[in-house]
């Protein structure tokens, strides 16, 4: 059945408004691309070269390329706090034991979601915050800078813009990924929302909701209005449809409608079950994505790819 | 979706409080059951004033934190540095809306300062010294760290300290054994309630774990893990291995399979016999439904835990009190 294809993998750059400039969608879609393609690499690799599980080491390696690329809002390029500072979440979690590891508002390491797999797979926790995390960064011997080195023009223009309300944001980067094995994983990064007040946390770095995976089931990650996706656990949630029955793409499209409909906020989420079917959904007028599976090779885009109507061999 | 289950004997206002499930020495089993009662009438005066399920939970939650027998606010256990380290979460099932705090001191009561970052801003959580700030917004005073820790976190940190070389265990705190039997170290306090309008709301507040990394966020303030709440549904609070509650999203969990046609009992029990089988660890929960029906469960030692309603109160603490 050329739907059921392992190994996959779907990486979303964020959501938001479409940009008017055709360059910069360009843009947005190689580096998605670029993204998805890394994941599918390590995804491929021969037996001999992996052990464990290559849909963590996929995911990762995708989100850290979105973090490096200033273009998007995680790592280099994270959106400014109120007062123009830096502050990243991200988290990963492992579908095959539901181990997870969580960072926020940290502002000197330049892969979050590196330090996030440190602090699953280092320590007996899941989440660190603030100094904490970052002194954890020192400890694990992971290198830290000072967050001048993430802050690009972009982002403080945009800061102006939002600040005089008249920005646009796209925000948080994403992947899930199910290996030649069926083990499942995600992976968040964020530089959050564009002028939020110091310390705020929204939902990337949150297990349930902006990401979950599990093995017997698939892997998700969500996009959009933090605080609504938190309402609604919202990665959790469209798992637990999936559990009950619904297509990936059936799924992801229920909980965005129910994001709009039950706390008016918008956003997307990215969906891969455990047998390589995905979803991909949004409310808002754009989501980046790339994805990669044998049957389809690469594809991207900057919308809606399908709606669960249509037959795909991808949903 | 299941038909639900309906309490054949529904009550209108209820309140349920806990004060954590863990391994409970017999010298603290006093001043836990007064503790958890003493809160469930505040709450309770709260309710039969036609107060909001919020208010109430957030004064039963309040009257924990000063107390010093538990592990919030006053009484709270002492992070790595020796210092009071706090999280809390409080949410409102009408609307959805919550508020949560993780790592934040100089405040005796976290779980008004989460109701802050819920009503005075538009974020649901916010940690460290940027949540604090709301509390000198609002015109509160700040206390000491000092004037929150107590003679026995001190000890248990002595202890800590003790057993634990922080040397060999730079990363990792108490043995997961330990935190996940529920054997070493106090808890979290909870409570979660059903307004005379029937709205639904629930709150969770902690100090975390003795010794802990300073920064580290266990489920309290996570939303879906510490609490969850949902007129539609019912109101979750929940207590135990911090790391592990977070990974299986229990409260959350437990709602959903109240959703699925599960009693609040029942939807309590499975959802602790799942987290164990999957990630190990052990814990507690307590559920009250918009119907006034209440489900509570846990799988430590101990667990204090006491509700009013207009039937009258019931209070526990033995496994065998779950039996009334």
């Amino acid at each position: 059945d050329p739907c059921m294809a392992v190994p996959a993998i779907v990486v979303h750059g964020g959501c938001g408004l479409l940009p008017h400039d055709l360059s910069i969608r360009e843009r947005y879609q190689r580096g998605a691309e670029k993204a998805a393609r890394a994941g599918w690499e390590i995804l491929t690799r021969s037996a001999a070269e992996s052990s464990g599980s290559t849909a963590l080491e996929a995911v990762e390696a995708a989100v850290r390329i979105l973090e490096d690329d200033p273009k998007f809002n995680a790592g280099r390029g994270s959106s400014l706090t109120k007062d123009g500072r830096v502050e990243m979440d991200a988290a990963i979690m492992d579908g095959r034991n539901l181990k997870a590891g969580a960072v926020s508002s940290v502002s000197t390491v330049a892969n979050p979601v590196t330090l996030a797999r440190r602090v699953m797979e280092q320590t007996d926790y899941v989440m660190l915050v603030a100094s904490g995390a970052e002194r954890f960064a020192a400890d694990a011997g992971i290198p830290v800078t000072s967050q001048e080195e993430f802050i690009t023009d972009m982002a403080r223009s945009k800061l102006d813009a939002a600040l005089r309300n008249t920005g646009t944001d796209h925000d948080t980067v994403g992947a899930v990924a199910v290996d030649k094995d069926g083990n499942v994983a995600g992976a968040t990064s964020t530089g959050g929302l564009t002028g939020k007040l110091r310390g705020r946390v929204a939902d990337s770095p949150l297990v349930g909701s902006g990401l979950y995976a599990d093995n017997a089931v698939g892997a998700s990650s969500a996009t959009g209005h933090g605080e609504s996706i938190m309402k609604l656990t919202l990665s959790r949630l469209a798992l637990w449809l999936v559990e009950d029955g619904r297509s990936p793409q059936e799924a992801t499209e229920e909980v965005v409608g129910l994001m709009g409909r039950r706390v008016d906020g918008l956003g997307g989420l990215i969906l891969i079950d455990k047998s390589g079917r995905m979803g991909i959904n949004t409310s808002t007028e754009c989501i980046t994505w790339a994805s990669f599976n044998q049957s389809d090779g690469l594809r991207s885009g900057l919308q809606n790819p399908i709606h669960s109507g249509e037959r795909s061999c991808m949903m | 979706l299941a038909k639900p289950y309906s309490c054949s004997d529904a009550m209108a206002a209820c309140v349920v409080v806990h004060g954590g499930a863990w391994a409970i020495p017999d010298t603290l089993v006093v001043a836990n059951v007064t503790g958890v009662q003493e809160a469930a009438d505040k709450a309770w005066t709260v309710l039969s004033a036609n107060g909001s399920a919020l208010s109430a939970v957030e004064a039963a939650i309040r009257c924990l934190e000063d107390n010093p027998s538990f592990n919030a606010g006053t009484g709270a256990v002492l992070n790595e540095a020796g210092k009071v380290e706090m999280d809390a979460i409080l949410m409102n099932g009408k609307d959805l809306k919550c508020g949560a705090v993780a790592c934040v001191s100089g405040v005796p009561n976290p779980v008004t300062l989460a109701r802050l970052v819920m009503e005075k801003t538009d974020h649901v959580m916010m940690v460290g010294s940027g949540a604090e700030r709301l509390w000198d917004e609002a015109g509160f005073q700040r206390i000491s760290n000092e004037s929150l820790v107590t003679e026995a976190a001190k000890e248990e940190f002595q202890q800590f300290k003790k057993f634990h070389n922080t040397v060999d265990n730079l990363f990792k705190s108490q043995s997961a054994d330990e935190m996940s039997t529920g054997s070493l170290g106090h808890e979290t306090v909870g409570a979660v309630a059903v307004d005379n309008d029937g709205n639904v709301a629930c709150g969770t507040s902690t100090g975390g774990i003795t010794g802990k990394r300073v920064g580290r966020v266990g489920d309290v303030p996570i939303i879906g893990a510490g609490g969850y709440c949902d007129n539609a549904v019912g109101a979750a609070s929940t207590t135990g291995y911090g790391e592990s509650i977070l990974k299986v999203t229990l409260a959350r969990k437990a709602l959903w399979l109240i959703e699925h046609g599960k009693s609040p009992k029942e939807a309590a029990q499975t959802a602790l016999e799942e987290m164990h089988e999957k990630v190990g660890g052990c814990g507690g929960i307590i559920i009250v439904k918009p119907d006034g029906c209440t489900g509570i469960h846990f799988t430590t030692k101990r667990m204090p835990w006491a509700v009013c309603s207009q039937h009258g109160r019931k209070h526990g603490i033995e496994p065998e009190d779950l039996h009334q």
